[in-house]
């Protein structure tokens, strides 16, 4: 029994870290623009119209949503971590770039783009 | 017409110069095309103006002989305008760029060496490295106006690792595109041609810029009827073709939009289930507008109450097609955003929004990306603050005139390279003297460009583009209502020693170790675009059309369900914005009245004609004889007080400068304003047809920018007029 609490025990122990680790990683800021290359290359192959994961872009979340989600780690409805796609710090690009793009950002259209 | 017979032309001296040109531009053309001569039909896309119509090239034995409209673009109109016809002379024109030049002589001499490539890329990199040795890559500066290749350029500049990006929307546009997408998260377009109801504010669509929207406008004013109401201190063009033409007093538009606010709400004229179902802040805007009455606007506007109060009434009873145009050139005064500010939320409360003859949100297309792992985001911030001064404003194309007066003190911190890509800075910017002053404090400047502009005049390397019509682009979507994908391919090969862009790129890259970054062909590029287009064969498709059209659009309503979220802060239309709030701008558009010319000054409008793209279009051969000089407008009463008779030479002075130009003695324009078009009394003296013809307004204008956008406020100077 004290084993099987030990163990629990150090499963929350993980759990703990990772999410703050990830909460670390969500109020820091990347490079957007190797985020946004990450995106494309890594996510876009299942999220993208007509493929399994469903087409996602930086506007299916506003900023704190995204945040939120970097911030819990996880991927495919809480099943597996995304550190499982992409290493830290490119997950951090990652979310600059999504978070800067969100529903909600400040995005000025521009001339000629 | 060969090439050896070209360079033939091009060797003399000036005054053998002006005779070859005139040679040398007719000589393709005068003589019947062969029985057997090859005859080519290239569809391409135009690069003249902003707008890129398609285009198609009529070929023969390797010589262009027409540019002909392609009728598959429907956003082309089946049209090609006097300058899209005149686009071949930028290949044939003598004076055009043929070869890399360095400066010989003091900047300005306008004395040039011819150079190989390999030296002109040697110089720059090594100047540019120089630069990042001794001040960081943030001391390097990177100029460019929209073009299809103008992202390898923005590309070198960022991974050079320069966080000094600026573009030209920071002098036309940025106020009006601030607007509007702080206050519905996106620029929508103007549905003209279905629209029963137009007012424009100086927007002179019908002389000024002929594109799809002048077309627009003509079918749906002159074919099916709709009412359009023009405001403006001139009689231009459009006001000749409206059905009521206001000589509004400059800078007071807001104040007439205020009006028509406060009679709409106040009389409950707005649409009452849009604004409760797709807006927010409608409660605040309410109370805030109920001093804006029609006769405090009539005061200010000088345009009648009683009329003000019939246009509201007009304007909301043939909502949702009533729509008031926002404008293309927005750099006008320093309070300019809160007029568009006003228009948007004017054109939203009536429910103008997504529907037929309303503003639409542009439908868009997804293209394909060459994919690269880019380089680090910049360490150091922008030398114009943007975080500091324009918080909200677009980042990556900075504030032009504030970035030039930091750059000139040197704080936060020097730049001292400054690379121009189809930019004419001394002409674009107002207030020449202080560009002037920003190019005499640069240790390097280098220019692409396809002619000897005045800012090429001035600089240590050019670096000579090859023509529109002389390269392949990355593919371009033109969003809009009829969203499209237009293709730019090669139509004949370069006439003369030139690169597109991206081989510049490349050959700057490969010298300053960022090679990584360019490691494509444009033929790659394309493909990687075009590829997620549902065509069975896109790039076939686009070489053989020049476009592609999807059938699905045009699409009205899709934003007009609960479910939608708007890209602003609260997901809704921001009638009241709170993150203008934040940031501590007004909400809600504030009225200043602004100050009028002093007795005996003029306020200095501009405009522009449809013949001539900004600067650099009008030594065009073929475009400058529809107007070889540019004249300064002058109402009889001003003029008669002055002692001017119409086409006496003037002198026209502000606070940074003068001009002499003759003048234009008219009653098309307000007794306090006076008018000039822009591009003429240019520096380089390759552009012959106006160097030292007429004058240039950049000399006049005075530095000034709009508050929250940065945009330049380009109306803000008064002159004084005396005759010469």
């Amino acid at each position: 029994m004290s084993r099987f609490i030990r163990m629990m025990f150090l499963v929350l122990i993980a759990i703990a870290v990772s999410g703050l680790f990830y909460a670390t990683l969500a109020a820091q800021k990347g490079s957007e623009n190797k985020g946004r290359f990450y995106f494309r290359q890594t996510c876009k192959e299942c999220h993208t119209k007509g493929a399994a994961g469903g087409e996602v872009t930086p506007l299916n979340k506003t900023m704190e949503q995204w945040r939120a989600y970097f911030a819990k780690g996880t991927h495919n409805h809480g099943k597996e971590p995304l550190s499982k796609y992409l290493p830290a710090d490119q997950l951090l690009d990652a979310s600059s770039f999504l978070i800067n793009h969100a529903a909600d950002s400040p995005q000025p259209e521009t001339c000629g783009k | 017409m060969d090439r050896r017979r070209f360079l033939k032309f091009s060797a003399g001296g000036a005054a053998t110069a002006a005779v070859a040109a005139s040679v040398a531009y007719i000589g393709p053309f005068n003589h019947a095309p062969a029985k057997d001569a090859e005859r080519l039909e290239i569809p391409t896309t135009c690069e003249m103006c902003v707008n890129k119509c398609s285009v198609i090239a009529v070929v023969e034995n390797g010589v262009i002989h027409k540019l002909n409209p392609n009728p598959e673009n429907p956003k082309s109109r089946g049209m090609l305008c006097a300058r899209g016809n005149a686009g071949l002379q930028q290949v044939y024109d003598s004076a055009r760029l043929k070869r890399p030049l360095i400066r010989v002589g003091e900047r300005g001499e306008g004395k040039w060496r011819p150079a190989s490539w390999d030296e002109a890329f040697d110089l720059a990199a090594n100047k540019l490295l120089e630069t990042k040795t001794k001040y960081g890559p943030q001391g390097t500066l990177w100029s460019s106006t929209e073009s299809f290749q103008e992202v390898f350029f923005q590309n070198l500049g960022a991974a050079f690792g320069s966080p000094n990006r600026v573009r030209h929307a920071t002098l036309c546009l940025a106020s009006v595109n601030l607007a509007y997408s702080l206050t519905f998260g996106t620029v929508p377009s103007f549905d003209l041609i279905n629209s029963k109801y137009i007012i424009m504010s100086g927007a002179n669509r019908l002389e000024s810029f002929i594109t799809p929207d002048t077309m627009d406008l003509i079918e749906s004013a002159e074919y099916r009827k709709a009412k359009l109401i023009y405001l403006d201190p001139r009689f231009t063009v459009t006001a000749s073709k409206a059905d009521e033409w206001y000589p509004i007093r400059p800078g007071t538009d807001l104040a007439f939009i205020l009006a028509m606010l406060n009679v709409i709400i106040g009389e409950s004229r707005y649409d009452k289930e849009f604004v409760a179902n797709y807006t927010v802040g409608f409660d605040k805007l309410v109370d805030y507008v109920k001093p804006f009455t029609s006769a405090w606007a009539e005061q200010e506007t000088e345009i009648p109450a009683i009329d003000i109060v019939r246009i509201a009434h007009e304007f909301s009873d043939a909502s949702p097609r009533a729509v008031y145009y926002a404008g293309r050139r927005s750099s006008w005064y320093r309070e300019d955003f809160h007029t568009r500010r006003a228009q948007a939320i004017l054109n939203a409360i009536v429910g103008s929004w997504d529907r037929e003859g309303g503003m639409v949100p542009n439908g868009k297309i997804a293209l394909g990306e060459y994919l690269f792992l880019p380089w680090d985001d910049p360490v150091a911030s922008r030398v114009d603050e943007m975080d500091k001064n324009f918080p909200l404003a677009a980042k990556g194309d900075g504030a032009y005139l504030k970035l030039r007066e930091n750059v000139i003190a040197g704080t936060p911190y020097p730049v001292k390279a400054w690379m121009i890509h189809k930019q004419d800075p001394l002409n674009a910017l107002p207030n020449q003297a202080r560009t002037l002053e920003m190019v005499k404090q640069m240790d390097f400047i280098g220019v692409v460009d396809v002619q000897m502009s005045d800012t090429a005049w001035y600089a240590d390397v050019i670096f000579p583009e090859s023509t529109y019509l002389e390269r392949t682009d990355p593919v371009e979507v033109l969003s809009g209502i009829t969203p499209v994908v237009v293709f730019r391919q090669q139509v004949v090969k370069p006439a003369f020693d030139t690169k597109p862009t991206l081989e510049i790129a490349q050959g700057l890259a490969k010298r300053m170790g960022l090679s990584q970054y360019f490691d494509y062909t444009i033929d790659q590029w394309v493909d990687a675009q075009v590829k997620e287009l549902p065509l069975q064969m896109p790039l076939d498709h686009l070489k053989k059309h020049g476009v592609y059209v999807p059938s699905d659009f045009p699409k009205y309503g899709t934003t007009l369900n609960p479910e939608h979220r708007f890209i602003t802060k609260s997901g809704k239309i921001e009638l009241y914005s709170e993150r203008l709030e934040e940031a501590k701008y007004d909400p809600l558009p504030v009225y200043h009245a602004l100050s009028q010319p002093p007795q005996g000054k003029f306020r200095l409008i501009l405009g522009r004609r449809a013949y001539f793209t900004h600067a650099n279009s009008t030594n065009n051969p073929w475009l400058n004889q529809f107007a070889p000089e540019n004249r300064l407008w002058l109402n009889p009463t001003a003029a008669d007080s002055l002692g001017v008779g119409d086409g006496d030479l003037v002198e026209a002075k502000s606070s940074v400068g003068s001009v002499r130009l003759k003048a234009r003695v008219t009653q098309e324009i307000r007794p306090d304003c006076v008018f000039m078009l822009h591009g003429y009394g240019k520096k380089s003296k390759w552009q012959r047809l106006v160097a030292d013809k007429g004058g240039s307004d950049a000399e006049l204008l005075e530095t000034a920018w709009d508050t929250v956008s940065g945009n330049a406020s380009m109306h803000e100077t008064f002159v004084s007029v005396r005759k010469v």
